[in-house]
């Protein structure tokens, strides 16, 4: 019975839906990129609102790679998963997400001064 | 960015009040005054036929059309020099060219007294155009076209012209060209409108002073306020959501916020304040005023009577960037 491929109970189409809506990370709400300031003239890079369908920790491998920075995924109640980035990455992130498109120009609400 | 800028150096600051004064006059207005005067002189002594006139302001559209596309260079702080620039010289690229067009067009039309009138051919030119009018179907588009007689020869001699070349030739023409068409028209039949369309929101530069090594203090805070018909209130919760520090107003109506920043950097928050809770989304009037419905607020333009809503300040994530041990022993 199960040999026969079409009485599977895997549908091969499960997934189908959700690559459907996902336009490039859920069109509606931004991906904000903020700054703070820290000791002296340092500064941290956060980027929230990035959609759920990306994984976090390799876009943080991947920006650390190419930024050569540090940085790291953290989980808030509210905001999901926010990556956070040493440094002021805010030109380097959006060129980024631009170049892989995960996300629009438009889409992209850069903060601060 | 943030990076270099953030360290205070009295140079910078000094500088910057040099470039103070002069600017906030928009060079674009009185170039291009000059220019249209320019070539008006030029278009006199040339005496057109209809159409050359209409080939210069399509010229000065171009030059333009760059400017507004910038929403956010109209909020110019006096000491603001950057993009300037930039339309200007393409303006005066496009003067050149007009008036380069204009010079061989007039001796085309000095030939043209000379010979009689049914052959208009550029003295310059004349063999290589001989060819072409022997072909009949330029001929045709003479006779259909007789009073813009000069422009059309334009747009077959010179294809790299920037006039209503599809008079010319057989393309059709093209989306730019007909939208450049229109405003010639609306800009002919209403003067005032040229006015209306380039207005330059101009304010007053914030000042920014260091407060010791750690804290800025916003001198002309609530004054700047007053200026944009706004809550201190809710310009403050502006400030510190996006420069993601906190901060409040002290005795003397300053801002103090927590953090280095300079005077430019406030500059740009402001200027995307104004942009997003200030000028009017639909006619960019700083005419406005905001009103809160319903917990949203609302956006009322009092030159153009539309109302929208604007997004609320947000805060979003903020990092931990003090000291964990002083938040654990805040907790307990």
């Amino acid at each position: 019975m199960s040999g026969i491929q079409n009485l599977q109970t895997f549908d091969p189409f499960a997934d189908a839906t959700k690559g459907d809506d996902r336009l490039p990370a859920g069109t509606e709400d931004y991906i904000h990129i903020r700054i703070q300031q820290r000791n002296g003239r340092k500064t941290l890079t956060t980027v929230q609102g990035i959609s759920a369908d990306y994984d976090k920790k390799k876009l943080v491998k991947a920006f650390k790679k190419k930024f050569a920075c540090n940085g790291t995924v953290i989980e808030h109640p509210e905001y999901g998963e926010v990556i956070q980035l040493q440094g002021d990455q805010r030109k380097n992130i959006c060129q980024f997400l631009i170049d892989i498109d995960l996300a629009k120009e438009e889409q992209l609400k850069v903060h601060g001064f | 960015m943030s990076g270099d800028e953030m360290i205070f150096d009295p140079n910078m600051t000094k500088k910057k009040k040099k470039k103070k004064k002069p600017f906030m006059l928009d060079e674009d207005g009185g170039d291009g005054l000059a220019g249209e005067e320019a070539k008006e002189v030029e278009t006199k002594e040339v005496e057109p036929e209809g159409g050359d006139d209409k080939e210069l302001d399509l010229d000065e559209d171009e030059g333009r059309k760059k400017e507004p596309s910038d929403d956010l260079d109209d909020l110019n702080f006096f000491n603001q020099k950057k993009k300037k620039k930039k339309p200007k010289k393409v303006f005066d690229n496009d003067i050149e060219e007009g008036i380069k067009e204009l010079k061989i067009e007039g001796e085309q039309t000095e030939a043209m007294e000379e010979d009689d009138l049914d052959l208009m051919l550029p003295a310059k030119k004349k063999k290589s155009k001989k060819v072409d009018f022997e072909e009949g179907e330029v001929l045709e588009k003479d006779d259909a076209l007789e009073d813009d007689e000069g422009k059309n020869n334009d747009g077959i001699s010179f294809s790299s012209s920037t006039g209503p070349a599809w008079a010319g030739s057989e393309r059709d023409y093209t989306y730019d060209e007909l939208l450049n068409r229109v405003f010639n028209i609306m800009r002919e039949k209403n003067p005032d409108m040229v006015a209306g369309e380039k207005r330059k929101f101009v304010m007053k530069p914030p000042q920014v002073v260091r407060v010791g090594t750690k804290k800025t203090s916003f001198v002309n805070f609530t004054d700047i306020c007053k200026l944009l018909h706004r809550q201190p209130k809710h310009l403050l919760a502006f400030l510190l959501a996006e420069l993601g520090t906190s901060g409040s107003i002290d005795g003397n109506n300053q801002l103090v916020i927590k953090g280095r920043f300079q005077q430019k950097q406030i500059e740009n928050v402001l200027r995307r304040y104004i942009k997003e809770y200030v000028t009017c989304h639909t006619c960019r009037s700083p005419d406005t005023i905001l009103q809160k419905d319903t917990r949203l607020y609302f956006l009322q333009c009092e030159t153009c009577h539309s109302r929208c809503s604007v997004a609320s300040i947000k805060t979003g994530f903020q990092a931990v960037t003090g000291k964990r041990a002083q938040l654990r022993a805040k907790a307990n």
